[in-house]
């Protein structure tokens, strides 16, 4: 038991030891890439999508400013100086607009948050139970209608739904149900706490919809699948044999370790949370990560790529370190000694 | 369990749409919603070049002359006057006195010299303005209500450079901070008709009536930008009345927005600007050194069908390097004719026939192969080489098309890395043609076509010095012809602004350089 504990202490050190070189890789290869990408943010500035303004391009003028922004230096030492204030948790300021980088993180992260965690809990909430009502009805014609449904819902395209749901439902012409997107009312200052609450639920609606009806497909089936595992082995049968309620093998026996791989599957989310739709965020004018990181890689705007970047990758390790940590606890047969 | 959780979520649906559907018809008549399609990182006329951002200054910042609405010459905005001296190197401006920053500070010299000083400092992030005053070599505040500019050579031009200088106040941007990151830059003080008032990032930003400005104070209280990137959602918006004024797609002009109901609501107007597209052939390329390959090319692209197909017939094809109603323009030139026949004989004419039969012309073994580049994010330009890939296939040219994102698009141009490529430029009011055409701007400037021509070299270094305009008009109508014959570009179209408004407004005039929301009146 003692040796055990060492082990495990031993084991979590290293582990976190390896999430420093990894991360370091991480960050190197993208800012290397952005560097190499051709393109930079003063050329840009020429001209807009397909158009270019007349007289507005000139080396010398743009030389010397890619200098004012270190991009004269070698990648390398870009990189360097990058990580050096990184390290000091300074991410620096947009191009774009000279605001700090943590700032547009500040405002575009706890809009994703938000509706990323809504649709996961309700994509959680419907796709489960469906799940396992398919397994216990496996192969009738509920089962089938139910995946026939969730399979046509799957290969919906979003942005056609989303528009399809803001011309019938918001639009005025059919009906005037939900606001046109945005985030809140013009109306929003002069709301008490609980309307402005409202309100915001109210301008989630349609987007939250856009998000999840794709993501029942995926997760019923995935219980479904889990389900019929567990209800084919022969814990299952000695329960039933025991003569226990069906209720009660179905839930207590077989829903519960079949929670195991979904549970797993919720770890892997955690980075995935950060990440915004790009396509719902544009159709229902919501200033979220999705555009942020899709605008700033357009137009080259380092500082928040590498921010964004950065910030995903660090989640990403920690997530799979507490994976890995927890499977280590919670499942006796993963021996640490494998690992050396 | 179910029912009531049913239940449950009917009651929650019934409270939230009746919370919030009350609120809705309040709504001011005096102010104005303008759709924008992007956010504008901010709004410093000195750092920022973003038409969005440009638009929304200048209700906010002023300058020293303005362009008249109707006639386009120049007249004195925050200036009372100019003088010229003789040689045309000094511009003294004379300033109006007794104007206020929004804030309450007096508008003086020191303003101006100090805009001059940021521009000119290699510290400030502002390539694209900063080539414009290359030649101006200094700003010097004569008393606290003159200032004289001086420039390095004469040039007709640099009345309107010196007296379109972006002015900033000086007592908010000159506090020792970075003048790329200043808190002000996302909260401008101006002297114009508007103030700026709050910045919903990402929603909405809001101006308001300025109370100190000199001059007649519009009718209209407050301008509301909103920033809503999907132009469907956006017309929607307009539809419901949550919008005042938008810019159409050609599509949504022909097709969304023909209904009586519509028609009863909104204006449509349609007025053009200062903008052209075309296709450039880069003439370092051996397959485009000679004119008349390029002359061929023109003729065998059916411009007028591709304009009707493409944009719903809204534009109109040009043929020349200036904007349409630019005095400039030569309107004896004829496009050249969509003639497949007569190109393929000029090519035939020039050396290139199938002489080894793979259906594809050569001239001494090397095949008419080229790639024309687009941004991809452009549908007119992938849809115009489709269109092109066709026709050219059908007479034996093989064009691939590669298509950039815009940040590669851009540095494949910069770095003259193609054959073939289509564009748009947007020009000013008053063109000069010296940056796009002079044989010097080829390695470094935006000659990147490669188009050098003698005469054409030597008529814009002229007119660069002739202050006559009639002269000019004369230089530049030659010069005209010159490029016409040359076809260093095959001309596309000049397309108009297609604009809604709500017909809650009187007053509202199409004037040459577009609309001005400050002359608009409230119907009552």
């Amino acid at each position: 038991m003692e040796g055990q504990a060492v082990k495990m202490k031993y084991y979590i050190l290293k582990r976190i030891l390896i999430i420093i070189p990894t991360f370091i890789g991480i960050t190197c290869i993208t800012y290397l890439m952005i560097r190499l990408a051709p393109g930079d943010y003063t050329s840009l500035r020429a001209g807009v999508e397909g158009e270019l303004k007349a007289g507005s391009l000139s080396k010398e003028i743009f030389e010397q400013e890619k200098k004012l922004y270190g991009l004269d230096k070698p990648v390398i030492v870009g990189y360097a100086e990058w990580f050096y204030k990184t390290v000091k948790l300074d991410f620096g300021t947009s191009r774009k607009d000279g605001r700090k980088v943590i700032s547009h993180i500040a405002d575009a992260l706890p809009i994703t948050l938000a509706l990323n965690i809504l649709s996961i809990i309700i994509v959680y909430i419907i796709s489960i139970p469906l799940g396992i009502y398919s397994s216990i009805k496996k192969d009738t014609v509920q089962d089938r209608i139910i995946s026939l449904t969730l399979f046509l819902l799957y290969s919906l395209p979003s942005f056609w739904v989303a528009l399809l749901l803001l011309k019938y439902l918001s639009g005025g012409d059919y009906l005037n149900l939900f606001p046109l997107g945005g985030l809140y009312s013009d109306w929003f200052e002069q709301l008490n706490l609980f309307q402005k609450a409202m309100d915001i639920l109210w301008h989630l609606i349609l987007p939250v919809v856009t998000l999840t009806y794709g993501g029942f497909a995926f997760l019923s089936r995935y219980t479904r699948a889990t389900m019929l595992d567990v209800i084919n082995q022969q814990y299952i049968i000695t329960a039933r044999a025991k003569g226990l309620s069906e209720q009660k093998v179905l839930f207590v026996h077989a829903f519960r370790n079949s929670l195991i791989p979904l549970l797993t599957l919720m770890a892997t989310m955690l980075p995935g949370l950060l990440g915004g739709s790009v396509i719902v965020e544009s159709i229902f004018s919501i200033p979220g990560m999705g555009m942020l990181a899709f605008e700033s890689i357009l137009s080259r705007d380092i500082p928040i790529i590498m921010a964004i970047t950065s910030i995903s990758a660090f989640l990403t390790l920690i997530g799979i370190f507490l994976a890995d940590i927890m499977y280590a606890i919670a499942d006796p047969r993963i021996r640490l000694e494998a690992k050396q | 369990m179910m029912k009531s959780y049913i239940r449950l979520c009917y009651i929650i649906l019934i409270i939230i749409l009746s919370s919030c559907t009350r609120f809705e018809s309040v709504r001011d008549p005096y102010t104005l919603y303008i759709h924008i399609s992007a956010e504008p990182g901010h709004l410093n006329p000195i750092t920022s070049n973003e038409a969005i951002a440009s638009s929304i200054n200048s209700y906010i910042y002023e300058t020293l002359l303005d362009r008249d609405y109707d006639t386009l010459e120049l007249k004195p905005q925050l200036a009372t006057k100019w003088e010229i001296s003789s040689d045309k190197l000094h511009y003294r401006f004379y300033l109006k006195e007794n104007i206020y920053w929004s804030d309450g500070k007096p508008f003086t010299a020191d303003d101006i010299v100090y805009s001059f000083k940021i521009i000119k400092d290699p510290r400030v992030a502002n390539a694209p303005l900063k080539v414009y005053y290359i030649d101006v070599k200094s700003v010097k505040k004569i008393s606290p209500y003159i200032v004289e500019f001086t420039y390095a050579k004469p040039y007709f031009l640099a009345l309107e450079i010196c007296g379109s200088i972006p002015i900033v106040p000086k007592h908010i941007f000159d506090d020792g901070t970075d003048f790329n990151i200043h808190k002000n830059n996302r909260f401008p003080i101006g002297t114009g008709p508007y103030k700026f008032v709050t910045w919903n990032t990402g929603k909405t930003i809001e101006l308001v009536v300025n109370d100190r400005y000199w001059g007649p104070k519009p009718d209209i209280k407050r301008i509301v930008y909103k920033i809503i990137p999907e132009p469907n959602v956006a017309l929607q918006m307009l539809k419901k009345g949550e919008l005042d004024v938008m810019a159409l797609r050609p599509i949504q002009w022909v097709r969304q927005t023909n209904s009586k109901h519509f028609q009863e609501s909104f204006y449509k107007f349609m007025y053009y600007q200062p903008y052209y597209n075309y296709i450039g052939w880069n003439a370092r390329n051996p397959l485009f050194k000679d004119k008349n390959v390029r002359k061929a090319l023109t003729m065998l692209i059916n411009r007028q069908a591709i304009l009707d197909s493409l944009l719903f017939g809204l534009g109109t094809v040009v043929t020349g390097p200036f904007y349409i109603h630019d005095k400039y323009y030569n309107h004896d030139i004829q496009p050249l004719p969509y003639d497949p026949i007569k190109a393929k004989e000029i090519l035939h004419r020039a050396g290139w026939s199938d002489s080894n039969g793979d259906g594809i012309l050569d001239k001494n073994g090397v095949a008419f192969k080229f790639t024309l580049t687009i941004a991809s994010a452009s549908k007119f330009a992938e849809r115009l080489a489709t269109i092109l890939k066709e026709d050219f296939s059908k007479v034996g040219i093989q064009m691939d098309i590669n298509r950039y994102e815009w940040a590669v698009f851009v540095n494949k141009v910069d770095k003259r890395d193609f054959d073939a490529v289509t564009l748009g430029w947007s020009l000013s009011w008053e063109g000069d043609p010296y940056q796009l055409w002079h044989s010097s701007q080829v390695q470094a400037g935006s000659n990147f076509c490669y188009f050098v021509n003698a005469e054409a070299d030597e008529i814009i270094e002229k007119a660069r010095k002739e202050f006559d305009v009639e002269k000019r008009i004369k230089m530049y109508r030659r010069f005209h012809e010159i490029i016409h014959d040359e076809q260093p570009y095959t001309f596309l179209y000049c397309t108009p602004a297609l604009v809604v408004v709500s017909k809650r407004f009187d007053n509202v005039i199409v004037h040459k350089r577009g609309l001005n929301y400050t002359e608009w009146k409230v119907k009552q």
